[in-house]
């Protein structure tokens, strides 16, 4: 079959002749098709004499794969080939963010209380949560605090139009209200953590802002002494600061508490050395705190012989403020999205 | 409290203390340091020189010639000032002297003669603003002696904040004595020494009110004169923050400081009768106080009556005739002891508060007045040229004794956790002049100028203060709880779906007016009418606690839009109040947790966005999705028109048949209202349905069975909600029903509109066959036909 041969011999050129895939379908036609030499030689193989079938059989099969062998390999080529240029075709900058996906942020004192709620549901505290609207029993006379004691003012505390005057229903002026409300309603031992909302009758400036937001740290049980409300708190400050705080507590004075005292922690800024963010003192004022008097356990029906405990308050805007940097507590209420958006 | 190291040197040893030493040890006290400020020395070669005459200058009319006595020598100097006289003693800047501001002084000559030096004013001298003429000075001064040594310079002061449980620390000597006992040395009190001279005192005091006055100590002086205060006195007591005025009051004021027991000069010749009564104001009665205030007193004010009437509020301030002036010469010294709330109360309603007020309103020990009157007559002899009257009147109906506190030893350890015996506490407590007696308990005798200190816990807090908070040691507790509530999970959970979805959380300030609710259209007898008003609110303008979270984040949303803001997406979750009584303690109000969105410009960001403004649907999913992910599948949407809303694209969102909020555009006039003109999405609802815990959801194996799916559209009125149609080809079948999707909604016009979804039906335990599918949908669409009156989009 020398013309068979002639093919074979010219295939690699014509297969490789084919530049796209419709032309090497005409050539596999042409080489392995129905109307190709080739096939034709298969279908005349049973005009041949029984002894010379099996090897020209053997041959024709043996041409086949070859050819079948070349025009895959060549299919295989192309099809990469023009892949390749969709691909270069499909090519984009993918550095341009064409589909953003919008992201919001949680405002800096929810995520603030989010994160103190997690130091201290960590040493075993429960966070509590107390209503805005108040008794005047609950923020001030469970807490000790007098009857003709200034802050009762209504240059102080907001009153409100609502229910027997004689309740003296109030926004709440600190979260310590949660003090009272969480021991009126169980035994001891307590340890929570109550953040919230608290208003005052101030005028907005840098500093002061008529809404603001606490923490009060209560611990009641046999034993908890003075010595624990420092290890408290520093701890607090070490979650809260970074491990290289220190604490001092200094003298205080606040009716619910005595003793009393207010905590400074180590400047984070400048290690206690001195800076613009302590004022140079080294030291940043943090919170008041103390030993919870024995009148407020009485107010809530509490054995003070039979329990001792500590209660801290903190302002949530203040410690955020301090650790970012905020100078001014109008933007945490202003909702600007550039305040906000910075509150990742 | 302003505090000059000097002053508080003459009690206690700490003249030569580091200023931050001092700084550390007072706020160790219990006394913050809020401020130091350091007086430096202003001028050199100031001396004090003595006036021996004076004669004209030879070729001007306006300056003289003065001879001046420097003790060591004499000389000339040429002077403007024309306000002395021969004999005067006054400041002399000598050749080579530095007046404040780095003026130095040289020989000068004026007009022909050589002036040695300049004859100095207080102005010139950097204190006071007197340049009315040279400062003429009296008392006892040195000739020759530098000025600098009557000034009390250099000094400094550190500016106190003194707790409102100490008013025996509002003075020089409370503060010696908290420093002395603290460093454990010696506390070096004023010796007090009046020489009384007869006639007596013809002075009655009547107390109508002893709740108010328990106590009035009243002294005579005569023959005082006024004049100015000695210089180191008038120094002290501008360390102190208080403006000398004359010997007269500069003693009352000095006493205050020093002591802390606020005192009153009386021009006695003024007090009719020189008789005093001490009542409380009676209906009508007025004072003109010595500000020229006319001030209608109140039945709560303590006042201060001669013959005539009110002469004085008491402890505040007193009224004109029986003021001390130049002319006085005859003196009633009052040393008495107010009730502090009436004085509290009383200045805050005059809105008079001094440095007296401050400390009556704290408490001043009643057992300090006689001596404090004392103190003053006696600065009244020394610097006003006085004589002390014989008698003393103090009325002092029920006197306040000492009183004894049991402090068992064990209870300081059981409070500060360090172990203090009761040898250290005794030691502790009597250096604050408390007497101690007995082991265990200790018995503590209090004095009267600590009313703060009545129950063992109080003296725990005193042992503890002296012994040092730092010496105590740290001890971390751990609690016996712990661990959010599920509740508190899933709020989490919540918000940081809400931030997932790109939307920033906000928080408001919680008051709104009543013109928000009708901005916001919000209609009488709607439950947002039912609000609770704040007595005294901040402003007029939103005087009243919000009902709804809505106003209060419109408002954020437009100024974000006034800031420049294209695309707002605003969220806030906080309590609302209503003006009805909650369930846990019904003298309070109603004050759900609420959640509330508000969103403008467009649904979605980035270069290939199409401008598609935000809408109703960009809320919707965010309900679907919030209360998916929190494990609630049964909240869903009722359309309806409500108030505020636009009447086309606002829903009801539902949950057990409860409605738990509402969502939709805002009515476009009220958007318009809040100054917004683009679509406004909102949405409000009760947070406590999506944070409260769903039941265990119950696993369902997924079925190996392929699943038979098919289209239907359905023609329908425009008004009939897709939400019914998924309801209804939901409730037609079984478990074989896998999910129904809606995947097209076409107008018809005419007010109609056709509705397609897509069902997919497979069952858990066979292959459903076409003919099985088949039956499927028939019974689908004769089960909405039955149900909504609506069939296949041109079908029969």
């Amino acid at each position: 079959m020398p013309q068979l041969d002639a093919i074979l011999s010219s295939a690699a050129e014509r297969v490789d002749g084919a530049s796209t895939l419709e032309e090497l379908e005409t050539v596999e036609a042409e080489l392995v098709g129905r109307r190709s030499y080739l096939n034709e030689q298969r279908r005349g193989l049973g005009r041949l004499v029984p002894a010379e079938r099996p090897a020209a059989g053997a041959r024709l099969q043996e041409a086949a794969i070859t050819l079948q062998g070349l025009i895959d390999a060549r299919r295989t080529a192309l099809e990469r080939l023009a892949e390749d240029r969709l691909l270069a075709d499909d090519r984009v900058d993918v550095t341009v963010p064409r589909r953003p996906v919008r992201q919001g942020t949680g405002h800096l004192i929810s995520q603030t209380i989010d994160e103190i709620a997690d130091i201290f549901t960590a040493i075993g505290y429960q966070i509590a949560d107390g209503p805005e609207a108040e008794t005047a029993w609950h923020n001030f006379d469970a807490l000790n605090t007098p009857w003709w004691h200034p802050s009762r003012l209504e240059s102080d505390t907001m009153y409100l139009d609502f229910g027997d005057p004689a309740d003296e229903i109030l926004l709440r002026t600190q979260t310590s209200t949660v003090q009272a409300r969480t021991m009126e309603s169980q035994p001891p031992p307590v340890h929570i953590i109550a953040p919230g909302r608290c208003y005052r009758t101030d005028t907005f400036d840098a500093t002061h802002s008529p809404v603001f937001h606490q923490f009060e740290g209560l611990a009641v049980a046999e034993g908890i002494t003075f010595a624990d409300l420092k290890g408290t708190l520093a701890y607090f400050a070490r979650e809260y600061f970074g491990p290289q705080r220190t604490i001092k507590v200094i003298p205080h004075f606040f009716p619910f508490t005595e003793p009393s005292a207010e905590m400074h922690v180590s400047c984070f800024a400048c290690d206690g050395s001195g800076c613009r963010v302590c004022s140079n003192t080294g030291w940043l004022e943090l919170l008041g705190c103390g030993m919870v008097d024995p009148n407020v356990f009485e107010a809530v029906g509490y054995d003070p012989a039979a329990v001792t405990g500590f209660a801290f308050g903190g302002g949530i805007e203040r410690v955020a403020m301090v650790r970012h940097g905020i100078e001014d507590i109008r933007h945490l209420f202003d909702n600007d999205l550039r305040v906000n958006e910075q509150f990742v | 409290m302003r505090v000059s190291q000097r002053w508080l040197a003459e009690f206690v040893d700490v003249g030569d203390m580091n200023p931050d030493e001092l700084r550390d040890l007072l706020a160790g006290l219990g006394h913050e340091v809020e401020a130091i400020e350091v007086l430096e020395v202003p001028f050199t070669g100031v001396e004090i020189a003595r006036v021996e005459a004076i004669r004209p200058h030879p070729d001007a009319d306006k300056i003289r010639l003065v001879t001046v006595d420097r003790g060591a020598a004499t000389q000339e100097v040429v002077c403007g000032a024309w306000n002395f006289d021969v004999g005067d003693v006054v400041a002399l800047a000598t050749v080579g002297a530095v007046l404040p501001g780095g003026f130095e002084i040289g020989a000068r000559e004026i007009r022909g003669v050589v002036s040695q030096g300049m004859i100095c004013s207080e102005r010139e001298l950097g204190f006071g603003d007197d340049h009315e003429g040279i400062l003429v000075l009296s008392g006892d001064y040195e000739l020759g002696r530098d000025f600098v040594d009557y000034l009390e310079l250099p000094d400094v002061v550190f500016d106190l904040a003194i707790t409102p449980n100490r008013p025996d620390a509002m003075s020089m000597l409370g503060i010696a004595r908290d420093v002395a006992a603290k460093l454990d040395i010696a506390l070096r009190p004023p010796e007090i020494e009046v020489t009384e001279v007869d006639p007596p005192t013809a002075l009655v005091i009547d107390i109508a009110d002893p709740v108010g006055c328990p106590r009035f100590v009243g002294r005579e002086v005569r023959g005082v004169t006024s004049g100015p205060s000695p210089m180191w006195l008038q120094a002290r007591l501008r360390a102190a923050g208080v403006r000398p005025i004359s010997n007269l009051v500069d003693a009352t004021n000095y006493v205050m400081i020093e002591l802390g027991h606020p005192t009153h000069a009386f021009d006695l010749d003024g007090v009719a009768g020189e008789r005093l009564l001490i009542h409380r104001a009676a209906a009508g009665e007025t004072l003109t106080t010595l500000d020229d205030v006319d001030r209608a007193l109140d039945p709560g004010d303590i006042v201060i009556s001669d013959a005539t009437g009110v002469v004085s509020l008491a402890g505040i301030m007193g009224g004109g005739p029986t003021e001390v002036s130049d002319a006085t010469t005859r003196v009633l010294v009052e040393a008495a002891h107010w009730h502090p709330p009436a004085i509290l109360y009383s200045s805050k309603r005059h809105n008079l508060r001094s440095e007296a007020s401050a400390r009556f309103e704290r408490g001043v020990d009643p057992s300090l007045s006689p001596r404090a009157a004392a103190r003053v007559a006696q600065l009244l002899v020394e610097h006003a040229g006085g004589e002390a009257a014989s008698g003393v009147v103090d009325v002092y109906p029920a006197p306040v004794e000492p009183w004894t506190v049991e402090l068992p030893v064990a209870e300081i350890e059981r409070i500060l956790g360090v172990p203090i015996g009761g040898e250290t506490a005794a030691g502790l407590l009597s250096r604050l002049g408390m007497t101690v007696t007995g082991v265990d308990p200790l018995s503590v005798t209090v004095p009267t100028g600590r009313p703060d200190l009545t129950r063992p816990i109080d003296l725990v807090e005193e042992v503890a203060r002296l012994y040092g908070y730092d010496q105590i040691p740290e001890t971390l507790p751990h609690g016996t709880g712990g661990g959010l509530t599920p509740q508190q999970r899933r709020l989490r959970v919540l918000r940081s779906a809400l931030v997932g979805a790109g939307i920033t959380e906000a928080n408001t300030l919680g008051f709104i007016g009543i013109s928000d609710l009708d901005q916001l259209g919000v209609p009488e007898g709607d439950p947002r009418r039912s609000t609770v008003r704040v007595k005294n609110p901040l402003s007029e303008a939103e005087e009243t606690l919000r009902s709804t979270l809505l106003p209060g984040l419109i408002k954020a949303v437009a100024r974000n839009r006034s800031y420049g803001r294209r695309d707002v997406r605003l969220f806030e979750i906080g309590r609302v109040f209503r003006n009805q009584p909650s369930s846990i303690d019904n003298r309070i109000p109603y004050q759900p947790v609420h959640l509330a969105v508000v969103m403008t410009g467009r649904a979605t960001a980035g270069k290939e966005a199409a401008d598609r403004p935000a809408d109703v649907f960009d809320l919707t999913a965010l309900v679907d999705a919030a209360s998916t992910r929190l494990g609630w599948h049964d909240v869903g949407l009722r359309q309806a028109e409500l108030a505020g809303l636009h009447p086309g694209r606002a829903a009801e969102i539902v949950k057990d048949e409860t409605v738990i909020g509402t969502v939709g555009e805002l009515h476009p006039s009220a958007a318009r209202k809040f100054g917004l003109s683009d679509r406004v999405g909102a949405l409000e609802m009760l947070v406590d349905p999506l944070v409260a815990e769903p039941a265990w959801w119950g696993f369902e194996p997924p079925s190996v069975y392929p699943p038979q799916k098919f289209d239907l559209a359905f023609e329908m009125d425009q008004e009939l909600a897709a939400s019914e149609l998924v309801a209804a080809v939901r409730s037609s079948l079984g478990p074989e029903l896998e999910s129904v999707e809606l995947f097209d909604e076409f107008d018809l016009g005419a007010g109609r509109k056709s509705l397609a979804v897509t069902v997919v039906v497979r069952a858990a335990d066979r292959t459903i066959t076409d003919e099985e599918a088949q039956g499927f949908r028939r019974s689908i669409i004769d089960s909405v036909q039955s149900e909504l009156g609506i069939k296949l989009r041109g079908g029969a």
